[in-house]
């Protein structure tokens, strides 16, 4: 390890320091609505604001950053392990408050980001976290957004002070099962990483509780018109709430801020080991029907360390299959569909070609053409290219008439996609044989174009807070 | 002969215009609405000018706001400053719709005058968005904030709710280049509008090029954070268009 003995200079530590924390995928700045208050700096918005797009086509909405690249672990996969000559830093608690405050200023940023390699012990660590963070809520009286990393190993009682600082807490799952974590995190305990996972949905869901909410998330809005979603049968208030985390002291009291109203998130590496596609979304099923996770993000492995366990460096990263991923998270979130109908044992990974929702709906022409003037919201759904604020037109529309294929592409319905699966009145817009291997050329045809794009990187775009802004009355 | 009812791009004056027009009894399908200045005329029509009235402005929301409701003013006011030139008459059409058939008219997609309206409605909206994500403020003298933009409609206004509610404790302006409007705001207390003359405007040009040293480390954060495995300046020009980079200072 290259221990640095003169001072770097803030410049040289945030080179240093956003460098090692980059593959960390998550940059949202999504999830609370929270208005200014006079004599602070910030507000926080649901939909989240992007503030810039960096050259890989990445959104830039917080300042993501480590507090310190030294580690005592050595993870095969991480830039910052142990055994790794880089160059190395830490920032002090006020050089991250000044910066945070002085980039919010001059709109760079919607919020902060903080992360760090484990120094000393996790408790240490997040101690050194948690004064930050302390310090930019009270001395530099910021109201903006913060997202946390929790430490796996520290003690409840800084998790819970981290949660009532910030607006997101996560914990990085990285793999989905124990074998490929422990065989690539040396030293480190797959269920110390679950375990602190399900205290903080239960304290999250606890804190809900207290205040009067449900003890479930808010999610988006269409998901209560579905029956079937994997939300559906979430029964947190059920869950006897015992293993809440308690900050000690008065910081709850002195404070008043609802613990992590914006939620939990976590992370998993996409390429590094050899989970087909059908385990990584069952897993990522199984996060948010257990722990009410807010989002499950994927990051694409990219090799930065020569070991015979991992791809060689070089190895170019799995971007399709990263898109592809994140389309299939927002069939779960948002559109009803359950994993296992995505994917199964005999067909266990995505198909490149063609995006998961058109792969279903092909494989199922039996219930298509839906009739766009009777369809029930779930089915509407299901239709490639009419997504949750297409479904929430049309019904609104077609209360007060019918509804027909020019006012559906006034709508922002994608006809291109969906012109398989509808009618109008009983009528589709052009004929269409209704046969699989038609279809699925045609749909392969614009997917092409999509996935030379990306690889187009929609999955990072957040939401456009003025899309419907003032328009969905009541 | 259609009569041509046209004011000064100024929400009064447009709520004036609209009292005009609906009150000159010529029957709706007879009259049309626009914004000055009115680049083409047609010899077939007849254009009437119409001053901004405040009592007549007022009466007209007053009308909205009763008769309707308060959420449906909100929305279809949202947009008066949206570029497109047949935007007040838009609204007009709406307005006449809402008057008819009340507030769920804006569901109405069998209707080309809400369509239009929320097509105009959501661009505009976009256009404002878009400023709170890439407008970027110099910090002059350690205390007061400039933010230049260049926008197609007039935007300050919403851009500035924003902003008041995310810096109430700030001392900041917001300058509209093209149109020469500012939204003022001193540190704890409601920010303002103000029209620039040429002389203040020149005068605030000169604060971009201010020296700033967090501009600097905002470049080597944002030139840092990239991953290079992952470049891709296809997808970073689709999002963030050449357009939108002329005050990012990442990109200067
Ligand atoms: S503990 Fe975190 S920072 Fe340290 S080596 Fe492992 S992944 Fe990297």
């Amino acid at each position: 390890m290259n221990e640095l003995t003169q001072a770097l200079s803030i410049n040289e530590k945030l080179e240093i320091l956003s460098d090692a924390a980059k593959y960390d995928v998550a940059c949202t700045s999504s999830g609370v609505d929270r208005r200014g208050k006079q004599g602070f700096l910030g507000n926080s918005c649901s939909a989240g604001i992007c503030h810039a797009f960096s050259e890989d086509g990445r959104c830039i909405s917080l300042l993501k950053i480590l507090m310190s690249n030294h580690c005592i672990y050595d993870c095969k996969y991480c830039i910052n392990r142990r055994s790794n000559d880089n160059r190395r830093a830490s920032f002090t608690p006020d050089e991250l408050c000044t910066l945070t405050i002085e980039f919010y200023k001059r709109n760079y940023i919607e919020g902060l980001f903080l992360s760090s390699g484990v120094v000393q012990s996790p408790e240490y660590t997040m101690e050194r976290i948690c004064e930050t963070l302390f310090l930019l809520r009270t001395k530099y009286r910021f109201n903006g957004y913060i997202h946390v990393k929790a430490i796996p190993g520290a003690p409840d009682e800084l998790l819970a002070r981290a949660g009532l600082l910030a607006d997101r807490i996560s914990i990085n799952l990285e793999f989905p099962s124990a074998e490929s974590f422990e065989s690539l995190a040396p030293g480190k305990n797959f269920n110390k990483i679950l375990q602190p996972m399900a205290q903080i949905s239960d304290t999250i869901a606890g804190h809900r509780l207290a205040i009067g909410k449900s003890a479930r998330m808010e999610r988006c809005g269409i998901n209560k018109y579905l029956e079937n979603s994997i939300f559906s049968d979430l029964k947190l208030e059920d869950k006897s709430h015992t293993d809440l985390m308690i900050a000690g002291g008065s910081l709850a009291r002195d404070l008043r801020r609802p613990f992590a109203p914006a939620g939990q998130s976590t992370q998993m590496i996409i390429g590094a080991s050899n989970e087909t596609d059908l385990e990584l979304i069952s897993t990522s099923q199984q996060l948010y029907k257990s722990f009410d996770l807010k989002r499950v993000f994927y990051s694409a492995y990219i090799p930065l360390n020569e070991d015979s366990a991992l791809p060689a460096p070089g190895t170019p990263p799995p971007l399709l299959r990263e898109h592809r991923l994140y389309q299939a998270d927002w069939l779960l979130r948002y559109y009803g569909f359950h994993a296992e109908e995505l994917l199964s044992s005999s067909r266990p990974n995505f198909n490149e070609k063609i995006d998961p929702k058109c792969d279903w709906a092909v494989r199922h022409l039996d219930i298509f053409p839906v009739e766009i003037n009777k369809a029930p919201h779930d089915l509407l759904l299901r239709v490639p290219g009419i997504g949750p604020k297409g479904v929430q037109r049309i019904v609104e529309a077609r209360k007060y008439g019918s509804v027909n294929f020019e006012m559906l592409k006034k709508m922002g319905i994608v006809l291109k996609r969906a012109q398989y699966f509808i009618t109008c009145q009983g009528k589709m817009l052009y004929k269409i044989p209704i046969e699989e291997s038609f279809i699925t050329n045609s749909l392969v045809d614009s997917n092409r174009k999509e996935n030379f794009g990306i690889l187009d990187n929609t999955s990072y775009r957040q939401m456009n807070l003025f899309d419907d802004f003032r328009l969905a009355i009541g | 002969m259609i009569t041509v009812f046209t004011c000064e791009n100024d929400f009064t004056a447009m709520f004036s215009c609209i009292h005009a027009a609906w009150s000159s009894r010529l029957g709706h399908e007879h009259v049309r609405l626009q914004v000055e200045p009115v680049e083409q005329m047609n010899l077939f029509e007849n254009y009437v000018h119409v001053d901004a009235d405040e009592k007549k402005a007022e009466s007209v929301i007053y009308a909205i706001n009763c008769k309707i409701s308060p959420a449906f003013y909100a929305q279809i006011s949202y947009c008066l400053g949206a570029y497109e030139q047949d935007t007040l008459d838009t609204i007009y059409r709406v307005l006449i719709l809402g008057f008819a058939y009340g507030e769920h008219i804006l569901s109405m997609y069998q209707y080309k005058d809400i369509t239009r309206f929320l097509e105009i409605s959501r661009r505009y909206g976009g256009e404002a968005h878009s400023f709170l994500e890439f407008l970027r403020f110099h910090c002059i003298g350690g205390k007061l904030f400039v933010a230049h933009i260049e926008p197609k409609s007039r935007v300050v206004m919403p851009v500035a709710e924003h902003f008041a509610d995310r810096m109430p404790s700030e001392y900041w302006i917001i300058v509209d280049d093209i149109h020469k409007e500012a939204a003022i705001h001193p540190a704890d207390s409601a920010y303002y509008m103000y029209y620039l003359t040429d002389e203040e405007m020149d005068k605030l040009k000169l604060t971009e090029k201010e020296n700033d040293s967090y501009t600097f480390l905002w470049k080597t954060y944002f030139d840092t954070i990239a991953i290079k495995e992952r470049k891709n300046p296809k997808c970073q020009l689709y999002h963030f268009p050449i357009w939108k980079r002329s005050h990012a200072v990442e990109f200067l």
